[in-house]
């Protein structure tokens, strides 16, 4: 949506009704609201081409004269826009007003009802008209909009280093969030650089390079890992779980947990399993329940881990069922045997007594389990050890024939040039030279090269995607970007990260922008795990999904969410997404698909019967279990719900802000909310959204929003089935603002399918916002359209849609900045 | 759901902090034993302290004015320090009303809150606020400390979706802008706030935080020259994003200096832990981020500090004091009974962090004194009613040596809450003409 509609619509709302008073058809305001919106004209009939031209434009403006300038005269100019100066025959003048007007007649908002409005084919054929005009004005006259210079986010900045030098430690934990826009956090306007960011840049190069490069401190130093766990259950110990906990753990295991754990050394390390105490303290972890072994370790990135044998669940039976108060334990404990993994392979299995006992008050509520792993070391150090990273970075090493400076400079070209994401020159080198100079001196080559290290993830032309205009290129003209510039930008749109090797020698090139090798890389790039980014940064804050970590429901009203549930339901709609994306599936099956992804937690909760264990499968859907597309999920019915109840609104507006691309205008100013009843839950959310609808000024929205979220009520606060709920049957039916009667979350897809193509421009607004990091204006909605007419044309296909964006001219032009 | 407290809790949040760095070797970055205690007496520092989506005014209000006041029920966990702040009531921010934007209350009442601007409003193009009041402060202060100012935070920005109806997030991640357009997000992670004050150093010894400064600062040097490089590539407005990054590079340049010009002696500073990171509970991470505040100031490392205890339009439930439902709509509350009890307990918890900070403050020494007496707090938040975003007559409290407490203010009608900032900054001895919407200076302020 455009920013510039999206900031006037309620004013039109409100001057809209003002206005409609002065037709006489309209019987009320609310009724006016009511404007006929389902049957939309977006899929533009190309092929009546002929049939449109034959169609004079001074009729087009005669008709607008003739329906619009009621509202739209220069006089009121309702929602700030007269119809009156428009020029047919001369769109560009109006470019934006042209743009706001084929959005409203298309989405069937105007002219409003009550108003006279021409026939629908009339209608229609003045849609086709001005989209094709205007695409064809775009085609003519390129306008790629603003590219400004910008700073990496986060995640990117920590796939970066991940990708630069083979360290896989997630250094976005160690970086300040960033600033959101338009819905995402990699936005080039809105990420600036403050002292505190600066000085985490400078303090986390230093953890990078001494890590990578293997001069970490020597000191002993613990690294904890405390083990995820549910509410702890007050006074009763904490829950441990009858299931693998990680798939970083054995098959036949239950409970516990595992990390990554960096070894900076090969050396000697001790890992410390604190169990439950399940004293009256459950969060308390002290030394009575610890347990270590000591073992050498491999520098570089470790999987510890630490687990109970599966066989020991059928002690889950002595968990007694109902929670009646601290109790002691009936029996002495037995011992256990406890397993201890580095990188999935047992190291040692220890004996633990399986209840703890001691001057605290022990229960014997739960099992044993795991509630910290730690890891003390190093000892013993042998040496930096043969990492992934050494390798990458130390690409020569000085020797009677290579002197040291020679080879300082062959390992800065080389990692400037990566992370530069261009050829490099000697006055990149130089610099880089010096501090390594500085450093060499009193102290080792490793050092020398490690301070060069720092400079470059410090350094702007690391942290900054900036693009050149041509010399002599004129402010405001156009060019297309090099095929280096190219490369980067392809690979933060799809890894968000910078281009590995291959992409950059295509660049190098000058091969990168003909289609057929840009189709192949593209190809490539969506087919390489890296483009798992796309899944977990457009998609996580696209559906919202980001949020699921931070949603804690009601544990009284949902007794059955834990920890597990919310990992699988990320999970589902993770794979989801990547599915679509990777097997080039249509874009349609996020409406509604006859598959999901579940593990057997998952397909608990859904009633999916004959899905065993923890590991997920793609599953067959059968329509009476009511599940298919995203709306089916439980992550998406999670994050647009309370913690302790679902909201109509919230998920009625999630439909419409990310899968209809049409936001509600917001609410007023200082509405007063409704006074919901005095006994909450007695006066039902349809009564309080009906007494919400009887106050014109709300009705104007809530009509759009409400019946999209009264049809999914029979999804519970964490997207269980429910049939009724507070001692009422759900009702979901509902009735959209044309008066189609639609029931149920079945009802709602067919909707929503009837709407696909509408869908699909949504889509390719959000991921063209993403991809450009930037809003999208006006100028850019021909673009947006190429895309969808090439997705329709391909049965919607994902890839089709992405590579649609990286080729439209926003993604591969640019044009040169006012001064 | 009951949960009992644990004073437990916070022994093992201690014990799953790993490495006990104790704290006590911080010579190079504080002046010397004599020289400290006489800079003490002339120090002052700023805190702001933050809470988000309004306040129940009824339960907040007290009932009389003037000196002796009753305490009303949500300020009852500051009655320890009572002698020490005094309440204002009747402040606005009307530059946070629509004056025709339309919706965005929360987006425009955080933006406003410490610039008393009408921020404009932009999902992300052009972002623009004013100059912030502690941001003004921070400007004379941090000429004499190694860091101008702190921002610290409890919940982390809004990770999805836009933060308030067509405003960036940017306007309520802070508080803070050190220009118009330059916020200053807030940290939410302890262990960053310890590394920045402290370094991330083995020891915390003044030697090896030097030497790793030191070579901090010839890293700087190239990355300055790295940035002008590039600067001369590229077109104007591109050079204001270069020239924010250059700024940033110099004011940590500065703080090098600084430590670089230290005395020798050493300041006794409590042993403290090294944070690993986020505690998940509330009152922990709430109480160790208050800590690392006071350790910033008792070691001078900053003078002005801003705490947000949250977001505006923040989600957070607080089950451990019985409220399962999420802030935001309760505030909302719509006049209902159960949903007024809630939000008042909200509200309650977080005026008990205000206490808890008071109470760090004032029992840290510094010289005769305490820190406290040498603090202006203003604490509050930026709407009063929030069921209906109102905007006008605003929960305030001042605390701290530099006012007189154990008082009730009530301001004229829609008194500018910019005229109390230029009060609170003349007693800092930064004297302003004005900020964003003042008309002068409180009346009544200095009793």
């Amino acid at each position: 949506m455009l920013p510039l509609v999206r900031r006037r619509v309620f004013v039109a709302g409100v001057a809209a009704l003002a206005c409609l008073f002065a037709f006489e058809a309209s019987k009320s305001p609310v009724a006016a609201e009511t404007a006929p919106t389902a049957k939309l004209a977006l899929n533009t009939p190309l092929s009546n081409a002929s049939a449109l031209a034959s169609v004079p434009n001074a009729d087009r403006k005669k008709m607008l004269m003739q329906y619009c300038t009621a509202c739209h005269n220069d006089r009121l100019k309702t929602a700030g826009m007269s119809v009156v100066p428009l020029d047919a025959d001369n769109l560009q003048a109006n470019q934006a007003i042209w743009e706001k007007i084929l959005r409203r007649v298309s989405l069937g908002e105007m002219p409003l009802r009550g108003a006279p409005r021409p026939p629908k084919e009339q209608l229609n054929d003045f849609t086709a008209w001005l989209a094709q005009s205007l695409d064809r004005q775009a085609a003519a006259k390129p306008d790629p909009g603003r590219a400004t210079i910008r700073r990496m986010n986060r995640t990117e900045y920590a796939n970066a280093v991940r990708d630069l030098l083979a360290l896989d430690v997630d250094f976005a934990k160690e970086m300040p969030a960033d600033d959101t826009g338009y819905g995402f956090d990699n936005i080039a306007d809105v990420l600036t650089v403050s002292p505190t960011l600066m000085d985490r840049y400078i303090t986390v190069a230093g953890k990078i390079g001494r890590m990578a490069t293997g001069q970490a401190s020597r000191k002993v130093i613990t690294t904890d890992y405390k083990v995820p766990k549910d509410l702890f259950t007050n006074g009763f110990g904490v829950p441990s779980h009858n299931e693998r906990a990680s798939d970083d753990l054995p098959l036949d295991s239950r409970g516990g947990g595992a990390f990554k754990f960096y070894a900076p050394y090969d050396a000697t390390y001790t890992i410390q399993v604190f169990l439950n105490a399940n004293t009256s303290d459950e969060s308390e972890i002290d030394a009575r329940n610890r347990f270590e072994v000591t073992v050498p370790l491999k520098a570089g990135l470790r999987t510890i881990g630490a687990s109970f044998p599966r066989n020991l669940a059928l002690d889950e039976l002595m968990v007694p069922k109902s929670l009646l108060g601290p109790r002691e334990p009936a029996a002495a404990p037995v011992p256990i045997p406890l397993d201890v993994q580095v990188d999935g392979v047992r190291v040692r299995r220890l004996t633990v007594p399986s209840v703890a006992t001691g001057p605290a008050v022990s229960q014997s509520f739960y099992l044993r389990d795991v509630m910290q792993i730690s890891v003390v070391g190093p000892y013993d150090i042998k040496g930096p050890g043969d990492t992934p990273s050494r390798r990458k970075i130390f690409i020569c090493r000085p020797s009677d024939t290579l002197p040291e400076s020679t080879c300082a400079k062959r390992i800065f070209a080389n990692l400037a040039r990566r992370a530069y994401r261009r050829p490099v020159t000697q006055a990149d080198i130089a610099p880089l030279m010096k501090i390594y100079d500085q450093s060499r001196k009193g102290a080792d080559f490793d050092h020398g090269i490690e301070a060069g290290l720092e400079a470059v993830l410090v350094s702007p032309s690391f942290l900054f995607m900036h693009e050149k205009d041509p010399a002599k290129a004129a402010p405001g003209t156009v060019h297309r970007i090099s095929d280096i510039e190219l490369a980067t930008r392809l690979s933060f749109f799809l890894w968000s990260s910078i281009p590995d090797d291959a992409l950059l020698a295509v660049a190098q090139k000058n091969l990168l922008h003909k289609p057929a090798v840009l189709k192949a890389q593209v190809t490539r790039m969506l087919a390489d795990p890296r483009s798992k980014a796309l899944t977990q940064n457009f998609a996580g804050q696209w559906l919202y999904l980001r949020r699921l970590e931070y949603q804690k429901p009601d544990r009284r009203a949902h007794p059955d969410f834990d920890l597990r549930l919310r990992a699988a339901m990320q999970t589902e709609t993770e794979m989801f997404f990547d599915g679509v994306v990777r097997e080039n599936r249509s874009a349609l099956d996020f409406l509604d698909s006859n598959y999901t992804y579940v593990n057997q937690r998952l397909a608990e909760h859904y009633g999916i019967p004959g899905v065993h264990g923890t590991s997920f499968r793609k599953v067959e859907l059968d329509p009476a279990l009511h599940r298919g597309g995203l709306l089916g999920q439980g992550s998406i019915l999670t994050v647009t719900s309370y913690n302790n109840r679902t909201s109509v609104v919230l998920r009625g507006k999630w439909v419409l802000d990310n899968i209809l691309a049409a936001p509600p205008p917001p609410p007023p100013p200082n509405v007063p909310t409704l006074n919901e009843g005095k006994n909450g839950k007695a006066l039902t959310i349809r009564q309080q959204m009906d007494a919400h609808r009887a106050n014109p000024v709300c009705a104007s929205c809530h009509t759009k929003m409400d019946p999209l979220g009264f049809s999914l009520e029979n999804y519970d606060a964490v997207g269980k089935w429910r049939t009724g709920y507070a001692g009422q049957l759900v009702d979901a039916s509902a009735v959209l603002p044309d008066g189609t009667k639609f029931d149920g979350p079945s009802g709602l897809r067919g909707i929503l399918l009837s709407r696909k193509d509408q869908f699909v421009e949504a889509l390719t607004e959000r991921l063209m916002t993403y991809a450009l990091a930037r809003g999208l204006e006006s100028y850019d909605m021909p673009a947006v359209r190429a895309v969808r007419y090439r997705a329709v044309n391909d049965d919607y296909r994902m890839q089709s849609i992405i590579l649609g964006i990286v080729q439209s001219i926003p993604f591969s032009m640019r044009k040169t900045p006012q001064t | 759901m009951m949960i009992t407290r644990k004073a437990m809790g916070r022994r093992t949040l201690l014990r799953g902090m790993g490495t006990a760095m104790a704290l006590p070797l911080l010579e190079a970055m504080i002046p010397g034993a004599k020289a400290a205690e006489e800079a003490a007496a002339a120090r002052k520092r700023l805190q702001v302290i933050y809470v988000p989506n309004g306040m129940m005014m009824e339960n907040w209000t007290p009932a009389t004015a003037g000196e002796g006041y009753a305490l009303s029920p949500t300020l009852k966990p500051l009655e320890p320090y009572r002698e020490k702040f005094a309440v204002f009531s009747g402040l606005s921010h009307i530059q946070s009303e629509a004056l025709g934007d339309g919706a965005g209350d929360h987006g425009r009442c955080c933006g406003g809150y410490l610039t008393a601007t009408h921020v404009k409003k932009t999902e992300g193009a052009d972002i623009t606020a004013g100059v912030s009041m502690d941001q003004m402060v921070a400007k004379r202060f941090g000429e004499l400390t190694q860091i101008p100012s702190l921002e610290v935070g409890l919940e982390p920005p809004s990770l999805v979706g836009s933060c308030d109806s067509g405003y960036s997030c940017a306007y309520t991640n802070t508080l803070s802008w050190s220009t118009a357009t330059t916020p200053l997000p807030v940290t939410i992670n302890p262990r960053e706030v310890f590394e920045r004050l402290f370094g991330d150093g083995d020891s915390l010894d003044a030697k090896s935080r030097l030497a790793q400064l030191r070579r901090q600062a010839s890293i700087l040097d190239f990355v300055a020259q790295d940035a002008k490089r590039l600067s001369r590539n590229i077109g104007a407005s591109d050079k204001h994003k270069l020239d924010e990054y250059l700024q940033s590079v110099r004011d940590i340049e500065k703080r090098i200096q600084k430590v670089e010009q230290g005395g020798t002696s050493a300041v006794a500073l409590p042993a403290y832990a090294r944070p690993s990171g986020i505690p998940d509970s509330f009152e922990d991470h709430s109480h160790m981020m208050i800590d690392l505040q006071v350790l910033a100031m008792q070691a001078d490392i900053t003078r002005v500090s801003s705490f947000m205890i949250g977001r505006e339009v923040s989600g957070r439930s607080y089950p451990e004091i019985g409220v399962p439902d999420a802030h935001h709509p309760l505030s909302h509350h719509g006049r209902d009974p159960e949903k007024i009890a809630k939000l008042t307990k909200i509200n309650v918890l977080h005026m008990e962090q205000v206490a808890y900070y008071l109470k760090r403050m004032s029992e840290t020494k510094e010289g005769e004194a305490s820190l406290l007496d040498h603090t202006l707090v203003l604490a509050g938040a930026s709407l009063s009613d929030p069921n209906d975003h109102d905007h006008r007559g605003l929960p305030t409290i001042v605390a701290g040596g530099l006012i007189k407490g154990n008082r009730h203010v009530i301001a004229d009608k829609d008194t500018p809450m910019a005229n109390l900032m230029l009060s609170l900054m003349d007693r800092l001895g930064v004297h302003e003409d004005s900020i964003g919407d003042s008309t002068g200076r409180l009346s009544g302020f200095a009793a």
